[in-house]
């Protein structure tokens, strides 16, 4: 276990308060991780998914023994250490040839992970096309009604979303949309349990493209795509997924990034901004009005009616 | 004039932008992601899996993009055009949990007891002779103490006349009053002297290196001590010691010459 480390300079007084919780987060570091036999399709995969990642991605290039389902504490050792919350491992054995584990973590404990297998790779050196300048924000296209559907596989979106959506940011330049990661899901749930895919036999593949955009006539461009890679074809092996009241506390959004609520301001079914003004109570006889002489209460005499009679005429 | 005709031809020229979707693709443009739920065609992608692949991420990605072109843009100096990029829609989880309000030190709460402000002094202060906002201290600030003003009042300064007298008289007040032969000018030489031989022996070769001055002699050290070996003649170190020794007693009683001692004191102070 980590001990927890007290500054002795400046330095590592700054590295401390960078790893520390805060409301807006740093970008996520991953780390990839060999397990203790690999393959050479596995170790390929490793370093593409990694640049893929460019920055805030560490690659392991030693054997480590580790078992994710089994053994919960190398792993978080290895999280803890380079500060990191997603991570890779790669291994292949018989019974799981060409593995390759996708896990989350949040508060130093493993969150969630899915095993996928590779059935076909072809790495981004084997495909001879120009790549994008790493470091932008990819687009991301999810096809297949699984990704809402199976639990599985809405995992899995969240996962590779997590991953590869780079930093945060309010606003992007239009000619920084290099490349789209493209997830599609075949295959149907031959099981009622739809969260058992052990009876599943879909498919996912995962495409990169990058995006080249042409004159359209119009404002908005014609997209074209070039192959870039890595191309895969996973499919789902075991899973672990998050506790809810875990999951919970970690999609809270706290307070501070909340949207606001204005309050008393609305829209109406035409689209005008409507508003709500509260009024206390009103006691109506005592109200002031506009005074009018004509409606003021006259005494019991008779002759003043005739002298306003009069009064009336001349004007 | 018609000019649909025109138009057309101008317009088959291109690709079309238009996508057909069965099922209208669902967006979340903080995380720049669509999401199609529209059934694939899976002979296809048995078939000629990687063509299929492409056409139909194409259509997504166009549509998309149209989603993009549809948010606020705005041209940008040097960037180009820029999208405004809504929140976050689907929930990712955090790394680590959200950060637990610190107690307030003791420094705020007594701070806050007293209604005590921080007030932050801006960087820029306006600087009224020159009639702009200029930086309140650094390059081209007001802090300057007017060192780059051609013109300057004299503001903490006496007369010059009177500096020279003040520097006169301190130099005259810090020489001792001598009653002894030993004049002002003498003395001076002799501090000048050293201070030059001071000077000299300052440099970090101790001024072995130096070029020699016309007229400057050459050696200025003075002699070193020199000491007899411990393992030395001990009947001459006796016979030495001893005639100090009747030197001193030999005066009949007077040991100290005490006109000399006073003569030597006073030319030391």
């Amino acid at each position: 276990m980590l001990k927890t480390i007290k500054p002795k300079n400046a330095r590592t007084k700054r590295i401390l308060k960078k790893r520390e919780p805060k409301v807006e987060e740093n970008v996520k570091t991953a780390i990839f991780i060999r397990g203790s036999t690999t393959s050479q399709v596995v170790n390929d995969a490793l370093s593409d998914l990694c640049r893929l990642r460019r920055s805030n991605s560490i690659n392991f290039t030693k054997k480590n023994n580790i078992h994710p389902f089994d053994d919960d504490t190398s792993l978080d050792f290895y999280c803890a250490k380079n500060d990191s919350s997603l991570f890779v491992i790669g291994s292949h054995s018989k019974k799981r040839p060409h593995n390759l584990v996708f896990g989350r973590m949040f508060d130093g404990q493993v969150l969630d992970m899915i095993e996928v297998g590779i059935e076909k790779a072809i790495t981004m050196n084997e495909i001879k096309t120009p790549k994008c300048s790493m470091g932008m924000k990819p687009l991301f296209i999810f096809n297949g009604e699984l990704f809402e559907t199976s639990q599985v596989h809405k995992t899995f979106k969240n996962m590779m979303l997590d991953f590869y959506r780079g930093q945060t940011m309010e606003s992007i330049n239009v000619s920084g949309l290099e490349y789209v990661i493209s997830i599609t899901a075949t295959g149907s749930i031959t099981s009622s349990d739809s969260t058992v895919p052990s009876t599943f036999d879909g498919k996912i593949f995962f495409r990169v493209y990058t995006i080249q955009m042409t004159k359209s006539g119009q404002k908005v461009p014609r997209v074209e795509l070039e192959d870039m890679g890595p191309n895969y074809e996973f499919k789902f092996r075991r899973t672990k997924f998050a506790k809810e009241e875990v999951y919970k506390i970690a999609t809270k959004i706290p307070k501070t990034l909340k949207p606001k609520k204005v309050k008393n301001v609305g829209v109406n079914e035409i689209g005008d901004k409507v508003g709500r003004i509260h009024v206390g109570r009103q006691d109506l006889g005592k109200l002031q009005t506009r005074k009018m002489k004509g409606l003021k209460r006259m005494s019991e005499d008779n002759d003043r009616t005739e002298d306003w009679s009069r009064k009336k005429r001349k004007a | 004039m018609d000019v649909s005709a025109q138009l057309e031809a101008q317009k088959s020229k291109y690709k079309s932008i238009n996508v057909e979707k069965q099922v209208p693709l669902q967006f979340d443009l903080g995380l720049l992601a669509g999401f199609d739920v529209n059934a694939l065609e899976e002979n296809k992608l048995k078939v000629e899996t990687d063509n299929y692949l492409k056409s139909y991420t194409r259509d997504g990605t166009q549509l998309l993009i149209n989603e993009i072109f549809r948010l606020p843009l705005t041209s940008v100096q040097d960037v180009g055009v820029v999208a405004e990029l809504p929140k976050i829609v689907t929930a990712i989880p955090r790394e680590k949990p959200l950060p637990k309000p610190k107690p307030p030190t003791r420094w705020e709460r007594f701070a806050k007891l007293k209604g005590i402000k921080k007030n932050k002094k801006s960087r820029l202060i306006y600087d009224e002779r020159r009639g702009e906002w200029v930086p309140r201290w650094g390059y081209k600030g007001t802090n300057d103490d007017g060192a780059n003003e051609w013109l300057n009042e004299a503001r903490h300064r006496r007369n010059i006349e009177e500096v020279e007298i003040d520097a006169s008289q301190q130099l005259n007040s810090a020489q001792p009053q001598l009653k002894s032969k030993v004049n002002a000018k003498v003395l001076k030489k002799t501090e000048l002297r050293r201070q030059i031989t001071m000077a000299k022996t300052s440099t970090a070769s101790l001024g072995k290196f130096d070029k020699p001055v016309k007229g400057e002699p050459s050696n200025t050290k003075g002699a070193k001590r020199k000491f007899e070996s411990n393992l030395g003649d001990i009947q001459k170190e006796k016979e030495a010691r001893l005639s100090i020794l009747n030197k001193i007693i030999d005066k009949k009683g007077e040991i100290l010459n005490v006109r000399k001692a006073i003569a030597k004191n006073n030319q030391q102070n």
